[in-house]
C-alpha cells in the first residue's frame, strides 16, 4: 500500500485517511473507507476495481466535486477538504480539467465555444481565448472542426473536444472518469494514446478511473480499489516511460 | 459580463419554439394586462383634474331624470362667492344610427366661458348663432366630422330632433366623446320647459367649494326640487361610481392573466432547467460558481420575460393608436390610450415573472450537488 507522502512537492495528490459515506434511504453507504495514497505528480495513473468499488467517488474528491467525510485531501499541495464551495469553484476552474465518460458536451456549444467554456471564467480577452482554443483543439487533433456542433462528430471526435476543454486553461490536473468507457476499441485507443502524449508532452499529472483493461499499458501506475477500500497500486504497463514520472507508489 | 451573452443567446435558442411560445404567452398575457390596466387611468386622471376645480355642480337630489327649475338660476348667482352659474340639459341624441351615440347637453351660450379651460375653439360664434355646437375631438375623429358641418342628433328622451352647426371644438374635454349645443336652441325646440338637469357654477375659490354647495343645498332645502351639490370632483366620482366597478373588475382580472402566466412560464422555466441538470453540473464542475449559473439561468428567464412584455407593450400601444378613433364606442369615460407609466409597469411587470419564475428552479439546479446531478456514484 502507498504511504503517504509528505508535501514536499512532489505529490500532485494526497489522500490521508479519507473515508466518504451517503445516505441510501434509511442506509448507509461505506463509498471509501480509510484510503490513504498518493499520486506523484507528472504522471499517468488508472483507478481500477470492480463496480461499486469507490473508484469514482475517489475521483470526485480529487476534482473537489465532492467532498470527503472524514480525512485530508491535498492536491497540488492545497488542502481542498478545507476549501467553502465558492473556493473550490474557483480552485476547479484553475486546477483541474475534467473528462466524463459520456463527453458531456453542451450541445449548443460549437466545438470551439465548448473548449472556450472554462476560459471565460479567466481573465483572458477574446483573443487569448482564442489562440488557447486552438492550441487545444490543435493539440488533439480537432483543429478543423472548431465550427462543429456535437451532434456532427463521432463519439471519439466527442471526447476528443472534451479532453480539448479539460486542458484549455492548463490546469495542474487531468481527471477522467472513464474516457473510453462510450468508445470502440479504436477510439478508445486513440483516447488513451492522445492522453499519454499530454502526460508525456505537457507533463500533466492525469488521473484515469476505468474498467477497461486495455488501459494498464498505458499507464505509469493502477491504483485497485475494491469495495471502498485501497488494497494496493502497481506499476503500469507502459513501456516508454516519461523521465520526469516521479514514482511513489509500491 | 459580455463574454457570457453567447451563452446565454445560445441557451436561448436550444429549443426555439419553446423559448417563442413562451414569449408569445407572455406576450398575450401582458398585452391583456397593459390593456386593462389602461382602461380606468382615464377615469382616474379625470378626478385627479378636476380636484383643484373652482366648479361645482347642483343637481336634484332625485337623480338625473328629474330637471330643477330655470328660475333656481339666479336665485344660485345671489351666492357670496359664486361668479357664474350655467343651466345645463342632458338631450342625449343619435347621430345616424343607436349605435352612434355621444353625450349631448345644451347649455347657456353666455356663459360657455365657464369651461374655458376644456380647449374650446369657435366660442364667439357659438355666442352669435343658435344652432352652433361645439364637438370633443374624439366625437369629430370618430365620425370624421368637421367645423362648418351641420348635423342632425335625433332625439331619445325627449320628441324632436336638433339640426346644428359646427363651430369649433373641444380640445381637453372631461371625456373624449361629447357635444355641447345652446340652451337657449333646446328651449325653443321643447317648447320653453324652463328647466335644466345640472347647474354648473363657478366660484371665485376653489377653498370656498364646499360652502357654496352647502348654501345652495340649504337655500333649496324643503321646496319641491331640493338640490344636492358638490364639488366638480365628487360629482363626476360619483358619476363614475357605476363605471369604477367594472374598472377595478378590469385590473383584477389584468392580475389574474398575470399570476396564471407567471405559473406557466415558471412551470416552463422549470422544465428547461431540468433537462439541462447534468450540463449545469458540468459547467459547475469546470469550475463556474453556484452564483454565476444562477445568474446565467435568471438572465435567460429575464429576456424571455422582457421580450414577451415588450412584444405585449407594443401591440396594446400599436392598437390602441389604431382603434382610439372608435374609442367613444366604449362610454365617455373609457380612453383607448395607454399612458407611458402603464407601459413601465407592464414591463416592470414583464421582468418580475422572467426573475421570479426561474429563479427557484435555477437557485435549486445552482446548489444542487455536482456528484448528484452527474450520477457520478460509483
Amino acid at each position: 500500500m502507498t504511504k503517504p507522502q509528505n508535501n514536499d512537492g512532489s505529490s500532485a495528490v494526497q489522500l490521508t485517511h479519507v473515508t466518504r459515506t451517503y445516505k441510501r434511504d434509511e442506509f448507509e453507504v461505506r463509498a471509501l473507507d480509510d484510503v490513504t495514497l498518493d499520486i506523484p505528480r507528472k504522471s499517468f495513473v488508472a483507478i481500477m476495481g470492480p463496480s461499486g468499488s469507490g473508484k469514482t467517488t475517489l475521483l470526485n474528491l480529487v476534482a473537489g466535486i465532492d467532498h470527503a467525510t472524514s480525512g485530508r485531501v491535498a492536491v497540488g499541495g492545497e488542502e481542498i477538504s478545507a476549501m467553502n464551495e465558492r473556493e473550490i469553484a474557483a480552485w476547479r476552474a484553475r486546477h483541474i480539467g475534467l473528462v466524463f465518460q459520456f463527453y458531456n458536451l453542451i450541445p449548443v456549444l460549437t466545438a470551439f465555444e465548448n473548449v472556450e467554456l472554462p476560459l471565460l471564467l479567466t481573465n483572458l480577452n477574446r483573443a487569448q481565448r482564442k489562440t488557447h482554443v486552438e492550441a487545444a483543439l490543435k493539440a488533439v487533433g480537432l483543429a478543423d472542426r472548431m465550427g462543429h456542433y456535437p451532434r456532427q462528430l463521432s463519439g471519439g471526435q466527442e471526447q476528443r473536444v472534451a479532453i480539448a476543454r479539460a486542458i484549455a486553461t492548463d490546469p495542474t490536473i487531468l481527471v477522467a472518469d472513464e474516457p473510453t468507457g462510450d468508445l470502440d476499441a479504436k477510439s478508445a485507443e486513440e483516447i488513451l494514446s492522445l492522453l499519454t502524449e499530454l502526460n508525456r508532452q505537457f507533463g500533466k499529472t492525469i488521473v484515469m478511473v476505468t474498467h477497461d483493461p486495455r488501459s494498464e499499458r498505458f499507464v505509469d501506475t493502477v491504483y485497485r480499489l475494491d469495495k471502498g477500500i485501497f488494497i494496493g497500486a502497481e506499476q503500469g504497463g507502459r513501456t516508454a516511460r516519461p523521465t520526469h514520472a516521479t514514482e511513489t507508489a509500491a | 459580463m459580455t463574454k457570457f451573452a453567447l451563452l446565454v443567446f445560445k441557451n436561448l435558442t436550444r429549443s426555439k419554439r419553446r423559448t417563442i411560445l413562451t414569449i408569445l404567452s407572455i406576450a398575450v398575457s401582458l398585452f391583456i394586462f397593459a390593456v386593462l390596466v389602461s382602461l380606468p387611468t382615464f377615469a382616474n386622471q379625470m378626478l385627479a383634474d378636476t380636484t383643484s376645480s373652482v366648479r361645482l355642480i347642483s343637481r336634484t337630489k332625485m337623480g338625473f331624470a328629474y330637471p330643477l327649475p330655470e328660475a333656481y338660476k339666479p336665485r344660485i348667482a345671489t351666492i357670496p362667492h359664486v361668479v357664474a352659474v350655467a343651466g345645463l340639459v342632458i338631450y342625449g341624441g343619435i347621430y345616424h344610427e343607436a349605435s352612434d351615440q355621444f353625450p349631448s347637453v345644451a347649455t347657456d351660450a353666455d356663459q360657455i366661458d365657464m369651461w374655458s379651460d376644456w380647449g374650446l375653439t369657435g366660442v364667439d360664434e357659438f355666442k352669435k348663432m343658435k344652432t352652433a355646437c361645439l364637438v370633443a375631438q374624439g366625437t369629430m375623429r370618430r365620425f370624421h366630422l368637421h367645423v362648418g358641418q351641420q348635423i342632425q342628433l335625433r332625439g331619445t328622451v325627449y320628441p324632436f330632433n336638433v339640426t346644428l352647426t359646427i363651430v369649433g371644438t373641444i380640445d381637453k374635454g372631461p371625456v373624449p366623446s361629447f357635444l355641447i349645443f345652446r340652451r337657449d336652441y333646446f328651449e325653443e325646440a321643447a317648447g320653453k320647459p324652463g328647466i335644466a338637469h345640472e347647474f354648473w357654477v363657478r366660484v371665485d375659490d376653489s377653498k370656498v367649494v364646499p360652502e357654496v354647495a352647502a348654501a345652495i343645498d340649504h337655500q333649496f332645502a324643503n321646496s319641491t326640487a331640493e338640490t344636492r351639490s358638490a364639488s366638480e370632483a365628487a360629482a363626476i366620482g360619483n358619476i363614475l361610481g357605476r363605471y369604477r366597478i367594472f374598472m377595478r373588475l378590469a385590473e383584477f382580472l389584468g392580475l389574474v392573466a398575470v399570476v396564471a402566466i407567471g405559473l406557466v412560464a415558471a412551470n416552463t422555466a422549470a422544465m428547461s432547467i431540468r433537462e439541462r441538470r447534468s450540463e449545469i453540473a458540468v459547467m459547475r464542475s469546470i469550475g463556474f460558481p453556484s452564483w454565476g449559473i444562477l445568474s446565467l439561468l435568471v438572465s435567460e428567464s429575464l429576456i424571455v420575460g422582457l421580450s414577451g412584455g415588450a412584444i405585449g407593450c407594443g401591440v396594446a400601444f400599436g392598437l390602441f393608436k389604431v382603434f382610439a378613433l372608435n374609442a367613444d364606442a366604449l362610454g365617455p369615460f373609457v380612453s383607448l390610450h395607454v399612458p407611458p407609466y402603464v407601459l413601465a409597469e407592464t414591463l416592470g411587470v414583464a421582468a418580475l415573472i422572467g426573475l421570479f419564475s426561474a429563479y427557484v428552479p435555477a437557485r435549486a439546479a445552482a446548489k444542487r450537488s455536482i456528484v448528484e446531478a452527474l450520477r457520478l456514484v460509483d
